[in-house]
């Protein structure tokens, strides 16, 4: 291929140098601003002192970089649950219904058993009920693959909008166990007082949205990072994942790797969502709704390659341009939110874009002229 | 219609010549792959409506023949003549401008299309908007006329294999082909479709339409066609018309051959017997894949299972190995009963397996070598990677593999390495397995690994372990095996003491002959 | 109970089903040629909101609804690129696809949030025709763009069952090397039709904005018919004529709500008669869940997949 007087020439790669893991990702984002910073120009913000009020209530101020790990917490927990099953070949985009569901899981436990229980014990409680309900709502298309091989994409993308009405229902359709009956105003019943965490004051008197659940979500994270790496059941996933016809020379069930990682992957999302509830709501709260932390999470997987250390740093980036477009619009030159969105959007399809660099090595050397 | 006009016009320009000139000829034909010369100097006639069958078996270059008689490869020297005429292929798309279609082994049809969407699919004179009714009629008067029966309105992914077949076949007729190349027809058919394709072929070429049959099975070709050549190792070794073949010669040349491989034989007295096959049955989708099966092999003994692909070897490897549960019998290995064990069973009774799919079954493409050396161990909650990296490092000093380093993808070893790594694990790293049962171990393989191949299992032997060796290399079997049975249909019809094998009865059993 | 409401309920269900039908037609010819777009969400909010800013600076209904599907065509280009170009995982490139258009969408449509809006999409004045019982709100109540919706449809099963384009097409989402294998460019065919259906997609939301929509709403403008035009993919087993009956019940289904609420009926809660549509079409899929159905109705095979030539 020639253009503009150079002959850039595509070869493929057999392996792929390290470097490029970090480049990709960096160069990614710099185009993502740049793509921003078009928009911002065109209408009339400065990009560069955006993005520099950007930066600093998104991550180098105090409740900038607590806001932002606040946020980030289930969405490590998505992420995770994504990769979890990404890296199988199964494609489940439910984890933001499976996120409703630990919401609701979590915080009948909250509500129903947490009373009489000490915090210490209420609050893994919780997040097991989450994991739970995260998990059941899988449930169902975890069987269908594993027993009848159909597509996982669209049963748990239909789920998501049956946990969406659900949610809806048990708070604005309804007058339940999880309305709260002390108010006619449609609100989630709090959980016990037991079941809830205070935030991280991290050594100043100040009150952040920064949970303990972080450093939770963090260890998930960690532990699952070395648990898949060093663990039989890691192994027999990857060599599923590699090849199918090897896993069965080898023995392995493929009905149960497939719904067993679907299941997992349910129960990671569903551990964000209750998270929630123990952290900042403590209750059934339709907020949630608005975040779309489940679809994130998938982007976050994808963006961190579905390494589980990678996703609790692609989580944070997130996070942090989501809270820090949430200062800007409240400035005294607002600049919609939205801004943080287009930037999440652009990062993830540049570092889609980056595969053509991972895959093919491209030269770019100019055109001898040829000789007459 | 634009086909059949190229097709006329080339015919017209050397009608003269028409009856005399051969319908396709391949002259001086050499095509080479890296390592291989599949074809070497070949010549190839045909002439119009003749069968002429290229016979020999896997390997020896016939298919090889019939892909540049069709424009999928492009021979490095050689002319392909048609009716005299020189004529270039680039592409199969050339071929069939000049009438040649080939029909594949592997079916390429779209299975939620019906028999006539098929056909069609892709055919260039194809009208913008399809005339539905009268393609099903033409493709309906082109079954008629060569015996296929197909119903035009079928499904393609409810028929069976012969039938899907007769797809390809009408679908190369309307087409225009007047040469149809078939490669392994006979492969996947059933007896009584193997009668209706001879049926067709016969049909064919009484409306002047030449057809290439390219087989291993000599039993079946001797009746359906006019000519057969034969070829091995990249060369045509006779050529016999019809009424002068002989059945016996015919083996003689497709297997009968100076063995310049020293035989390896067991050096030490055999003992007991480690893996026994009783009367096992298998049936599939109502088919018998293989009928009352018995065999012992015992410690110190290399028994050789011959016999040409599609006999329900494969099969009889996974009954063995748990990797399918028979309908009867019984698979001891170790004295410990295994046929309905699963494949976790038969491993914790002593077997160790070499599939014959080294990178896609027997090992994990994208894993390391370390990772490889534990896919078949006991692994308990977590994986010993560090015990496989000191032995993957053994093995690849002892059997001089090629790798950068014990943590390269095993997809990046060349076939030779990548066997020498699933051997290695096999018959040494898992530990107690004394019975084996290996696959084609030398698939594909240049000389010097085949040589390394053969020297490991023949230490194998020697180091007391009992093994099963199916490969469709009669070579192979030859050189290795104490005792030798052949494998045909899912029977074994034949077993022979390995010192003192007649060769002549082997190759005739193969080929489904009795003696 | 009034039947004059629930006649009236049923006509809106046809009307608002034009938005699905056209979102999920595009959807169809899209995963048709094995490529599944997922982005349909981000891409209904695009054509809804750089329609009405055309609208808003032109004053022209067609040169906002031209440059709507211009934007379907570059945003489903983007997808092609990364998805066909480049082999990268289709799911994730349409959920970026969704977040990069939502976001944008909510951006650039930050300064028109709740303006009215500059022109509208009116029904069709059949003069007393519209006055017939049943027929005139059923049949003759709607606009020009939902009776050519029903003629693209008719259209567009006929170019995919019909004609040797639509063979080409349906044999690539099957099996792309056998179109390979015959000449084609399974490359083309994807783009062509990925970038096609992309242009449906926000024609149907720029459609939606000025006929159904009170003002621009951000992403609560058109709540989730994306996502619901995709289920109806599944529904209609990727037939495009079986869309319409599909659209129908599902816009029935996001109209029923309202007017129990006006009638003062509660028989079920409205959220819960919102996951019907979702529950019948997961039904639907574990109908189609059987070899021989899934063969015939069940998604094109290598929907998802990313073509490679067997090289040798």
């Amino acid at each position: 291929m020639i253009v503009l007087g150079y002959r850039v020439r595509m070869e493929q790669r057999l392996s792929t140098p390290r470097s490029l893991l970090v480049m990709v990702p960096v160069f990614s984002v710099f185009f993502a601003l740049v793509v921003g910073g078009i928009f911002l120009a065109a209408t009339g913000h400065p990009p560069i002192g955006t993005y520099l009020k950007l930066v600093d209530n998104g991550y180098t101020s105090f409740y900038g970089i607590t806001d932002t790990l606040g946020l980030a917490t289930p969405l490590i927990c998505t992420g995770l649950a994504a990769a979890f099953a990404f890296r199988m070949n199964l494609y489940s985009i439910g984890q933001e219904g499976q996120l409703y569901l630990g919401m609701i899981g979590g915080a009948w436990a909250g509500i129903a058993l947490a009373d009489s229980l000490p915090t210490l014990v209420a609050v893994p409680v919780v997040l097991l009920f989450g994991a739970f309900a995260g998990a059941m709502w899988v449930a169902v298309p975890a069987l269908l693959r594993a027993r009848l091989g159909t597509s996982e994409i669209v049963s748990t993308l239909l789920l998501n909008y049956v946990a969406l009405n659900l949610l809806n229902y048990f708070i604005f359709g309804s007058t339940g166990f999880f309305r709260d009956p002390t108010t006619s105003f449609p609100q989630g019943r709090p959980v016990a007082e037991s079941a809830r965490l205070s935030p991280i004051s991290f050594f100043t008197d100040k009150v952040t949205n920064t949970y303990p659940t972080f450093f939770i979500a963090v260890i998930l994270a960690v532990v699952l990072f070395w648990l898949m790496r060093l663990s039989n059941y890691g192994y027999e996933t990857a060599v599923y994942a590699d090849s199918p016809n090897t896993a069965r020379y080898a023995g392995m069930n493929s009905a149960w790797l497939q719904s067993s990682v679907l299941l997992i992957s349910g129960a990671l999302a569903g551990v964000g969502g209750a998270m929630y509830v123990v952290g900042p709501a403590g209750k059934v709260d339709p907020g949630l709704l608005q975040v779309g932390l489940g679809y994130a999470g998938i982007v976050v997987a994808a963006l961190a390659r579905y390494n589980f250390i990678a996703v609790i740093v692609a989580a944070v980036l997130f996070a942090g341009l989501r809270t820090g477009g949430n200062a800007l619009q409240i400035s005294s030159d607002p600049v919609p939110i939205a801004i943080a969105v287009v930037l999440q959007g652009a990062v993830l399809l540049f570092a889609l874009g980056g595969e053509l660099f991972r895959r093919n090595k491209v030269t770019i050397s100019r055109v001898q002229a040829a000789a007459t | 219609m634009a086909n059949l006009a190229v097709v006329t016009s080339v015919a017209g320009s050397s009608s003269s010549s028409r009856t005399s000139q051969p319908a396709l000829e391949a002259r001086g034909v050499t095509k080479r792959f890296p390592g291989v010369v599949a074809n070497d100097a070949v010549d190839f006639d045909l002439a119009r409506g003749e069968v002429h069958t290229l016979l020999g078996e896997n390997g020896a270059g016939k298919s090889t023949l019939a892909s540049v008689l069709c424009g999928l490869y492009r021979p490095e020297e050689g002319q392909v003549l048609r009716n005299g005429a020189e004529i270039r292929l680039n592409s199969p798309r050339d071929g069939l401008a000049h009438g040649i279609a080939m029909v594949h082994q592997h079916f390429r049809l779209v299975d939620r299309f019906t028999v006539a969407e098929n056909v069609v699919l892709g055919h260039k004179s194809l009208s913008f908007v399809l005339a539905t009714n009268d393609i099903e009629d033409r493709v309906a008067a082109i079954t008629q006329e060569f015996g296929l029966p197909l119903n035009p309105r079928a499904v393609v992914g409810d028929l069976s294999a012969g039938e899907r077949q007769r797809v390809e076949i009408v679908k190369a007729l309307y087409q225009g082909a007047e040469v149809l190349l078939l490669d392994e027809p006979t492969a996947l058919l059933a007896p009584p479709e193997v009668e209706n394709l001879f049926v067709t072929v016969r049909a064919m070429t009484h409306t002047g339409k030449s057809v290439v049959f390219v087989s291993h099975k000599l039993g079946e070709v001797v009746d359906i066609s006019d000519r057969i050549t034969v070829m091995r190792g990249g060369k045509v070794t006779g050529s016999v018309r019809r009424g002068e073949a002989d059945v016996r010669k015919l083996a003689e040349l497709m297997v009968g051959r100076e063995i310049n491989i020293v035989p390896r034989r067991a050096k030490s007295p055999m003992s007991d017997v480690l893996l026994s096959v009783s009367q096992v049955h298998l049936e599939r989708d109502g088919a018998e894949i293989l009928s009352d099966i018995n065999l012992d092999v015992r410690a110190g003994e290399i028994v050789g299972v011959a016999g040409v692909a599609g006999n329900g070897q494969r099969d009889l490897a996974e009954v063995i190995a748990g990797l399918q549960t028979p309908q009867q019998g019984n698979v001891t290995v170790c004295g410990t009963p295994t046929a309905r064990s699963g494949a976790l069973g038969a491993r914790r009774a002593g077997l160790a397996y070499v599939p014959e799919d080294r990178l896609g079954t027997g090992l994990a493409p994208a894993m390391s070598i370390v990772d490889n050396m534990v896919l078949t161990r006991e692994r308990g909650f977590l994986v010993d990677r560090k015990s496989a990296l000191a032995e993957s490092e053994q093995f690849i000093r002892q059997l001089e593999i090629k790798t950068p380093g014990p943590l390269t993808p095993t997809r990046k070893l060349s076939g030779g390495n990548a066997q020498k790594v699933l051997l290695a694990r096999e018959l040494f790293a898992v530990s107690g397995a004394r019975v084996l049962v290996v696959c084609s171990p030398t698939r594909g393989l240049d000389v010097g690994a085949v040589e390394a191949v053969h020297a490991l299992l023949d230490e194998a032997r020697d180091a007391g372990k009992a093994i099963l060796m199916v490969s469709e290399d009669l070579d192979e079997v030859m050189t290795l095996a104490d005792r030798v049975m052949v494998l045909y249909r899912g029977k074994i019809t034949l077993e022979q003491p390995g010192t003192h094998a007649d060769l002549e009865r082997v190759g005739r059993a193969m080929a489904g002959i009795a003696s | 109970m009034n039947s004059n409401i629930w006649l009236l309920t049923f006509a809106d269900a046809i009307s608002i089903a034009t938005t699905l039908i056209l979102a999920s037609l595009g959807a169809i010819l899209t995963e048709r040629s094995g490529v599944i777009n997922l982005g349909v969400e981000g891409m209904l909010l695009m054509g809804a909101v750089t329609g009405f800013l055309v609208a808003d600076s032109s004053g022209s209904l067609w040169l906002a609804l031209f440059v709507a599907v211009l934007v379907g065509v570059a945003l489903a280009s983007v997808h092609a690129a990364l998805t066909v170009g480049l082999r990268a995982n289709q799911i994730v490139s349409g959920l970026a696809m969704v977040i990069f258009a939502t976001g944008l969408s909510q951006f650039i449509g930050k300064p028109i949030e709740g303006d009215p809006l500059p022109v509208l999409i009116r029904p069709i004045d059949f003069g007393a025709l519209s006055d017939t019982p049943f027929f005139g709100p059923v049949v003759f109540g709607h606009d020009l763009f939902t009776y050519l919706t029903w003629v693209l449809v008719a259209a567009a099963s006929f170019y995919m069952h019909r004609t040797r384009p639509g063979l080409l097409l349906r044999a690539t989402g099957d099996a792309p090397a056998t179109v390979d294998a015959q000449g084609g460019s399974v490359a083309r065919i994807r783009w062509v039709h990925t970038v096609v259906g992309g242009a449906l997609m926000t024609f149907a939301g720029a459609w939606y904005m000025f006929a159904r929509s009170a003002a621009w709403n951000q992403s609560a403008t058109t709540n989730g018919i994306g996502w619901i035009a995709l289920a109806l993919v599944v529904f209609a087993s990727w037939r495009p004529i079986r869309a319409i009956g599909g659209a129908v019940l599902f816009g029935f289904s996001l109209q029923v709500p309202f007017t129990l609420q006006a009638e003062q009926i509660r028989i079920l809660p409205p959220t819960i008669l919102a996951m019907f549509p979702y529950l019948i079409t997961l039904a639907v899929l574990v109908a189609l869940s059987t070899p021989r159905a899934r063969r015939l109705l069940g998604a094109p095979k290598m929907l998802g997949q990313p073509f490679v030539r067997d090289e040798r």
